[in-house]
Parts: structure tokens; C-alpha cells; sequence
């Protein structure tokens, strides 16, 4: 006979309150239903889908589908919410998180500690932080104050052309504003597409009147000239804007961390338990690094089903039962006026040990790059049908001449090099 | 939990499970112009295959929903909110069965959800008369699987 031995009820205290933060919250009171958890959130707003705010500036969801989570969602798992609660250190000896909410200081005790807070956009010298003109795309307050400045008629300027950026710009469109979008790298999207698929999305993006995309060019300095704000290029020429955008990157926030021994080098330092270096502090989400899936090779790979499933391994760990988390590889999709772009894998790796397979038509341009016949990456415009199938022979390993013998492949115009021609025959 | 079976030796791509996938479902576009069935047979030259959702265990499409648009409903079976879809098609790039698409015009992600009144037979299965489509409890099913593997194991 096994003894019983009665566990003492713990705190868990989380903060931040994102997708990581949640899927956190919501396991650990699966896993121990008589436990404390409290979530210290810095925004005003309870949990919403960050990657839908641009969807939103859009208007293409509805408020109250962008704050999915009501603070019914807490009480009914009695999960302990602070709102506009920022932490501000951590003292490890004591275990206590100090935080503070409108002016006031909270002490809140923890037994386990989840840092999931994380990050937010990087300003520099050239386009300072600047609340009434120059602001980043992360929060509910950032999209709230664009959607007051984006009245029809008004000019922005967007400094990056990255996802956040380009999908800033696509919503800001959306509601009548010019924009332009100024990016330093020659491919949109960050390192996800290469020139090709580049020159097509932003083909597609800028056949509006409203938008333009300037690349290999970048901002020198940014000052507020008689209610506008003046912005100058490295090629020495100036223009007028009524508000900045900045979405050149970001960076993990990880401030309140510094003194505790955490190991932080730009983001936290976990290993596959979602641990940090100092007993009891987990960390999950944008704020810590994740191991590539197939090379093992710790990246920052900053998505939404990585900070899902970090929350969720970490409150495994956090509940006593050790589980680890594989990883996966850098990915992302998005849709511009019907336009699918879908990239997988390292998609600008180059040498030569790398063969590429495209498939080009009007509408379509897809890649696969192999090395030593297995497939790496994917890149789809156009027709992303079906990707998660090379998906799967990328983690898998699956090497290509196998891969294509598989019926459901002929899907994809990059194997059959029809374009398209199987589904047209069916319609 | 339910799974359907895919017998592409007993498959000859009539397509009446496609006709009766778009029958059943009010949900689909009904003009022709946007014939989009959940369900679709190809040819390929390596035999007949089938796209349509397989409500996996694990559900990566889940995970992978920036909007919450896709969740694990009752039965097991993974619903849409089409309201919620935002067209991101993230789940499209986690899919390892290709079973989400988009209708031109709407710039949504589509899957099947079982609307057809699934339960025990969903129009599809019913429809088809080869037996090549089954909807089986998931269990049997890979018991059925594994039994007809060792069998042609040993003809060989």
C-alpha cells in the first residue's frame, strides 16, 4: 500500500498573459485542481490573440472576438488575475515577486514562477519611442492608439517590412491611410522569403494606391515638425508622416529578471524542461529561446504554436511531472488580398550542398531547397495547398526522392510541376 | 473516437462522396463557381488518395489557430468558427494531410467539421457503395489496420 502523503496547496505565480501564459494557467489547474495560480498581466485588457491586433486595426475581427478571454474565463478556473500589474524584480532568496499596479506595491509570494512576458518592439536613436507619434505594433493600447490616429486621408510611415510590419501596413490600408513601408533588408518578410517571392508580394501589396514598399533603404532620423513628424532616409531624402510605425524586431522583456541569476543572453536561457537557470523559475513563450526541430540547434524562434506548446510543457514541469519539449522550426503564413505566402524551414540557406526544386507560373512560385536530398525549407506564394505535407518530410527527415512517391503529394505543384493541374481537372 | 478509413485498393474516384459531401453540408457554397467539397479524391499515378480532415489525436491545427477559430469540440471532433477565421492559414502549414483549403472569394480556411449530421455515418461514408471510406472507432480501426499489414507481410 502506497502512503498517502497530503500535499501542501502551492502558488503559482505567472507572469504575463499571453498565449504562453494561458495555455499555462489552463493546464496547471488541470493538473492540480487545489493549487493557487495567479497571473500578473501589465496590460489593462484581460488575454487576447496578439496576432490578430493587425486583423483588427483592419477591422477584420470584431472587439469582442480579439478579447476572447473575459474575466469569466479566470474565475471559472480560479486563476487569480492582476491586471495592469507590472513585475519589477524577483527576489529569489524570499520568493517574491515585487510588482506594481497604478503606483502601488504588490508583493506577491511564489512557489513556482512562470516568466512569460514576452517581448516588445525595439526603438532606436534614429526613430525614438514617442507616445504621441512614433509607437511599435505589440499591444491592445498600441492598436487602440493607431485605430485613433488612422482617420482616412493620413499619411504613415512604417520602418520595417517585416510580418508585423507589412500586416500593420495591409490593416492601416484597410482603413484609408497612405502608407509607406521602408525596409533595410532586400526581401520582405525578414529572412522568410527570398527575392522572387519578395518582388510578388510586394507586387501584390503595392498594386493598391494607398501602400508603397521601399526596400534596401532605411531611416536616419525621425523629428516632430509642426504636428508631423519628418522622417529621413539613408539615400538623403526626407518625408512627411503624420505618425511612425516602428517594427524593425524585437526584444525579449526580461529587465525585472536582472540580479535574480537567471541566465540571459537577450532572451532567457532554458533547457528542454522550459527551466531557467535558478530552481523554480520557468520561463515559455517569446521570451526564452526553443531547440530547432531537426538540426537541435537553440534558436529564437518567436510563433504562436511554440509559446502554446512552451506554456504547456512548462506547466507540466511546474506540476512535478517532467516532460520535455522537441521544438520546431521557424515558420509562419499570412494572406494579403487572397494572396497566400506560406515559409517553412530555413529558407535563405545557401552553399553548396543545397538544390533547389521551384515551380514557377503567373500566379504560383513555390521552393524546396534539399541538402543531401532531404528536404530543408518550403516557400509558397500563390498556392500555399498543402504545405504542411513537406512540412512533415521536413521534420521528418524524409528524404525527397521517398517523399514524392507518396500519393498525396502530387497535391503540391512543386512535386507534379503541373500548377495546379489535378485540382483543375477535378473542378 | 471516430476516424475515418481511406481503402484506396477498393477506391475507383466515382467522386459520389464529393457530391454528397457538398449536398449535406449547408455550410459549403452552393453555386457551382465555388464547388468546394471537404472532401476530395484525387488521381495521382501512385493510386487514388484522399484529402479530408482526420481529426487527429494531437491536434497541431489547434495549436497552430491564431484567432481560436479551430478547437477541440465534443466527440473529439476539431470545429470551426468560421466567424473567427482570419485567413492566416497557419493551420494549412501545420496540416500533415493537406486537409485545409480556402474558397476563392471568402479568404477563410475550411475543413470539415462533421455539420453533416456525422455522428455514426457522415454523407460521405454513406455514400460511398465500394467500401472504400469507412468511419470507424479509432481503436478497431488501427487494429483493422495493423491485422490487414501482418497479412500481407506473411502473402509475401
Amino acid at each position: 500500500m502506497k502512503a498517502k502523503v497530503k500535499k501542501s496547496v502551492r502558488q503559482h505565480v505567472i507572469i504575463g498573459n499571453c498565449i504562453a501564459a494561458v495555455t499555462a494557467a489552463d493546464t496547471l489547474r488541470e493538473l492540480n485542481p487545489d493549487d493557487r495560480i495567479v497571473i500578473l498581466g501589465d496590460e489593462a485588457v484581460p488575454s487576447y490573440s496578439r496576432c490578430l491586433i493587425t486583423y483588427f486595426l483592419g477591422g477584420m475581427v470584431t472587439q469582442s472576438h480579439l478579447l476572447s478571454h473575459s474575466e469569466q474565463w479566470y474565475k471559472s478556473r480560479g486563476i487569480e488575475l492582476h491586471l495592469a500589474t507590472r513585475a519589477e524584480t524577483v527576489d529569489t532568496k524570499r520568493r517574491v515577486v515585487h510588482a506594481r499596479c497604478n503606483g502601488r506595491k504588490k508583493d506577491i509570494p511564489y512557489d513556482t514562477l512562470l516568466v512569460a512576458t514576452g517581448s516588445s518592439p525595439i526603438f532606436t536613436k534614429s526613430f525614438p519611442y514617442d507616445p504621441h507619434g512614433i509607437i511599435g505594433m505589440r499591444t491592445y493600447a498600441d492598436v487602440q492608439q493607431l485605430k485613433a490616429w488612422a482617420k482616412k486621408g493620413k499619411k504613415a510611415i512604417i520602418i520595417g517590412a517585416g510580418f508585423v510590419g507589412l500586416k500593420t501596413a495591409y490593416g492601416l490600408v484597410r482603413r484609408g491611410v497612405r502608407v509607406k513601408v521602408v525596409e533595410l533588408l532586400p526581401t520582405v518578410l525578414g529572412r522568410m522569403t527570398d527575392h522572387e517571392a519578395s518582388m510578388r508580394v510586394r507586387d501584390r501589396l503595392t498594386r493598391h494606391e494607398l501602400l508603397d514598399i521601399e526596400l534596401n533603404n532605411s531611416v536616419v532620423a525621425t523629428w516632430r515638425h509642426r504636428n508631423k513628424y519628418i522622417v529621413r532616409y539613408q539615400n538623403g531624402g526626407e518625408e512627411e508622416a503624420d505618425f511612425v510605425v516602428a517594427s524593425v524586431g524585437v526584444q525579449a522583456n526580461t529587465k525585472f529578471l536582472e540580479g535574480t541569476g537567471v541566465q540571459i543572453d537577450r532572451i532567457i536561457c532554458v533547457d528542454d524542461y522550459q527551466r531557467t537557470t535558478v530552481e523554480d523559475i520557468y520561463a515559455a513563450g517569446d521570451v526564452c529561446r526553443s531547440r530547432h526541430i531537426v538540426t537541435g540547434q537553440w534558436i529564437y524562434n518567436a510563433i504562436w504554436p511554440v509559446a502554446a506548446a512552451q506554456g504547456r510543457v512548462a506547466a507540466y514541469n511546474m506540476s512535478g511531472q517532467q516532460q520535455v519539449y522537441a521544438g520546431n522550426i521557424p515558420m509562419n503564413s499570412v494572406d494579403f488580398y487572397e494572396m497566400w505566402i506560406t515559409a517553412i524551414g530555413d529558407v535563405q540557406a545557401e552553399g553548396t550542398d543545397i538544390e533547389e526544386i521551384t515551380f514557377k507560373s503567373n500566379s504560383i512560385y513555390q521552393k524546396v531547397k534539399l541538402r543531401d536530398g532531404i528536404p530543408i525549407s518550403f516557400m509558397a506564394v500563390g498556392n500555399v495547398d498543402g504545405a504542411g505535407i513537406i512540412r512533415g518530410a521536413i521534420v521528418g527527415k524524409t528524404p525527397w526522392k521517398e517523399f514524392v512517391k507518396k500519393p498525396q503529394t502530387q497535391l503540391l505543384p512543386v512535386v507534379n510541376q503541373l500548377g495546379g493541374f489535378i485540382a483543375k481537372a477535378v473542378a | 473516437m471516430k476516424a475515418f478509413v481511406f481503402r484506396p485498393d477498393k477506391c475507383d474516384v466515382c467522386r459520389e462522396c464529393e457530391v454528397a459531401c457538398v449536398a449535406a453540408c449547408s455550410a459549403a457554397p452552393k453555386d457551382s463557381s465555388r464547388y468546394a467539397p471537404f472532401i476530395k479524391v484525387y488521381q495521382s499515378p501512385q493510386g487514388p488518395f484522399l484529402r479530408l480532415c482526420k481529426h487527429c489525436e494531437d491536434t497541431p491545427c489547434v495549436d497552430a489557430c491564431i484567432g481560436e477559430s479551430l478547437q477541440r469540440g465534443p466527440g473529439g471532433i476539431i470545429i470551426q468558427d468560421e466567424k473567427r477565421c482570419v485567413g492566416c492559414f497557419m493551420c494549412n502549414m501545420v496540416c500533415p494531410h493537406g486537409a485545409i483549403k480556402t474558397v476563392m472569394g471568402l479568404e477563410k480556411a475550411f475543413k470539415c467539421t462533421l455539420i453533416c449530421g456525422g455522428g455514426d455515418a457522415p454523407a460521405c461514408v454513406v455514400a460511398c457503395d465500394r467500401g472504400a471510406l469507412q468511419f470507424d472507432d479509432f481503436s478497431t480501426t488501427v487494429k483493422k489496420r495493423r491485422a490487414r499489414k501482418i497479412q500481407g507481410i506473411l502473402r509475401k
